[in-house]
């Protein structure tokens, strides 16, 4: 194996011995010359001598891994290896395999993402791409890189096979980690924004289920950014005014009453906050206001005083931000 | 120990010395940002008002080192392939110096041009990886070149404009996730284009003065950690949009103060961690938009000293807290 470390250096071995290595510099010296290691050194040079002849051969495939194993961040050895494995008609499900290793030891490299879109596109067999993206978001549930290439698989391919489980994997990613921004990011993207799918060709069925599924989730942990962005999300895109949440949001924006505990009818539609959660929600004052603000008129007033609440006392950071909503509103007022 | 003081002099000398740190493992395996980190370190030395702690012949001389003359571009380093990333910094080092006039601008321009995608995406270099970020590149280095009249410009917005999310926010590519930086190379690189109109800016504005943490840091995402490069990533934006204030800039600055290295010099992403020149330069970038006191004007659409943009007649309509006294 190449990548073992006590390797012998390819200026020892043998079967390289009629290549020519090239090192960094002729002539130049730069502001910021690198020094690396011998066996960095040794490798980059062979491989500016393969790409000088422009050698595609299996052993160029040793030495590109050898190299990206030493420093994934080297864009041009994933580049000329790509080539190499396309002039070699080499096997690319040998090179999946492989990179499934490297994708989740090298997780935050953007090359190693874009080698295997590279493969996949070419391989045209995304099916076993989500069992290992699904794996692999077990090392890092938010990886941005993981989450895009997902995306892009779905969306690329965008065969229903490949969409018919995806609600499935999007609510477990959920109910693993019920903050996880990239899970309700992916949700509203499989639902709203990549065309329909079978079964959900009723639109207003859909946002039914959808605000029936936030309400949930913002139930079990009221004071969670992504499930109210969501809600807003869902409302939004299908032009739902918000004021047809006033029911569900206003137990959210006051202090829990003593005697919350003590109502027995529980209305199914809005489901309160669950117990011990912190009251009130910031998230939910906001809602309201934006409810009041949205009627106009004297309710306007009932929206700044929400405001001025969440300026003093309940999201004190965001003081700014609220005092200018206040200072906006009463401007349309006046005019 | 928090420093309640930006450390000017260390920080200079922290950047001054990058070039000499080459027994560090780290430095070895970053080949491929040397462009952009001498642009961090230059960019960070304006607005610390030490542009010239770097020598201006030298620097020039890299930059010329890494043209790759079969691709027409710059590479992040002599004898790397050309990148539309590092092609941004050496054209914004060259600029910053006043020596453009080094560059063949025909020969830039029409690499730019040949790595935008039928979708109007860019790719960073002919390997084709696409991403919003690169599409910022080439609108920027466009506009910096002059050159903008060259751009298909409604393909170029039309895929920006995909990458918009229900938060208001954007991703790096079509159906990706909302995040803080690429918010900024999205926003820039309309603003740019004079197509803010693009910009959901009540959504954008909000999603992101909710980024600001109880210790005054943002994060990139709800429920990431805080990180000093989003100070400048958040208030650029914001500038852009015209709503710093809707950050709590007390609390944003002690945060980033408190990212120092208080012996070596340099600013690291969160207290405690080892600094770099990337976070030396955001640190600095967003205490400058936050109106610290004795920091030179950065712009925050180009992440170019002020008085640089102002010259080329390239300034937006931009707004940052005025700077303070004291």
């Amino acid at each position: 194996m190449t990548s073992e470390p006590d390797a012998p250096l390819f200026a020892d071995r043998p079967e390289w011995e009629d290549v020519v290595p090239l090192p960094q510099y002729e002539n130049v010296d730069p502001l910021a010359p690198i020094f690396y290691t011998d066996e960095y050194k040794d490798a980059t040079n062979y491989f500016r001598g393969i790409v000088k002849t422009g050698e595609m051969s299996p052993r160029v495939l040793e030495l590109t891994e050898n190299i990206i194993r030493q420093n994934p961040a080297h864009y041009s050895a994933w580049q000329y290896r790509y080539k190499t494995l396309m002039a070699l008609k080499a096997p690319l499900d040998v090179e999946l395999r492989l990179m499934d290793e490297l994708a989740v030891r090298y997780l935050k490299t953007y090359q190693v993402w874009h080698h295997r879109r590279l493969l996949v596109t070419e391989t045209r067999e995304p099916g076993p791409e989500l069992e290992f993206i699904t794996k692999s978001l077990q090392e890092d549930m938010k990886n941005y890189h993981t989450w895009s290439y997902r995306q892009w698989l779905l969306a690329y391919f965008n065969d229903d096979a490949l969409w018919s489980d995806e609600l499935n994997f999007a609510d477990q990613m959920l109910e693993s980690d019920i903050r996880n921004n990239s899970a309700w990011h992916h949700r509203f993207f499989v639902v709203f924004q990549s065309g329909v799918r079978t079964g959900d060709e009723n639109r207003e069925e859909v946002v039914r289920r959808e605000l029936a599924f936030v309400k949930n989730y913002i139930s079990l942990a009221p004071n969670n950014a992504s499930a109210w962005n969501y809600l807003r999300g869902i409302l939004d895109h299908s032009a739902t005014p918000y004021s047809q949440l006033l029911l569900f949001v206003t137990p959210y924006s006051v202090p829990r009453s003593p005697d919350a505990d003590l109502v027995d009818v529980i209305d199914l539609e809005n489901p309160p906050p669950s117990m011990g959660a912190q009251l009130p929600c910031v998230a939910a004052i906001e809602f309201l206001a934006d409810i009041h603000e949205n009627e106009g008129g004297d309710d306007i007033m009932k929206a700044t005083e929400l405001w001025r609440s969440l300026a003093d006392e309940h999201d004190t950071i965001r003081k700014k931000s609220r005092e200018y909503r206040i200072r906006d509103a009463l401007q349309k007022v006046q005019v | 120990m928090a420093e309640s003081q930006l450390l000017i002099p260390l920080h200079v000398s922290y950047i001054k010395s990058l070039g000499d740190s080459k027994d560090d493992l780290a430095y070895h395996m970053t080949a491929h940002l040397r462009m952009n980190a001498i642009y961090w370190g230059l960019t960070a030395l304006c607005t610390m008002g030490h542009k010239d702690a770097l020598d201006r012949v030298e620097v020039i001389d890299f930059v010329l080192s890494c043209w790759d003359d079969e691709a027409g571009g710059f590479g992040a380093h002599p004898d790397h392939d050309a990148h539309i990333h590092s092609t941004l910094s050496a054209i914004q080092i060259l600029l910053t110096h006043d020596a453009l006039d080094k560059v063949d601008i025909d020969r830039v321009t029409r690499f730019i041009l040949s790595l935008q995608k039928p979708s109007g995406v860019f790719a960073g270099d002919e390997f084709g990886e696409t991403d919003t970020r690169f599409s910022y590149c080439a609108i920027s280095a466009l506009s910096l070149l002059g050159r903008l009249s060259d751009l298909d410009v409604e393909k170029t917005v039309s895929y920006i404009r995909q990458c918009r999310n229900f938060d208001g926010g954007f991703g790096n590519t079509i159906g990706a996730e909302s995040h803080a930086a690429q918010v900024f190379v999205c926003v820039a690189a309309l603003a740019i284009l004079d197509r803010l109109e693009e910009v959901d800016q009540q959504t954008l504005c909000w999603w992101l003065a909710e980024r600001q943490l109880p210790n005054g840091g943002l994060n990139g995402r709800p429920e990431k950690l805080e990180d000093v490069c989003y100070s400048f990533w958040i208030l650029s934006s914001l500038s852009i949009m015209r709503k710093v204030p809707w950050i709590d800039a007390d609390k944003l600055t002690a945060f980033i103060l408190s990212c120092q290295d208080p012996e070596s010099g340099g600013i690291a992403d969160r207290p405690g961690d080892a600094v770099d020149v990337f976070h030396t330069c955001f640190g600095t970038a967003g205490l400058s938009l936050l109106g610290y006191p004795g920091l030179v004007d950065l712009d925050p659409v180009y992440c170019m000293p002020a008085s640089v943009i102002e010259a080329k007649g390239l300034r937006k309509d931009w707004q940052a807290l005025h700077r303070r006294l004291s």
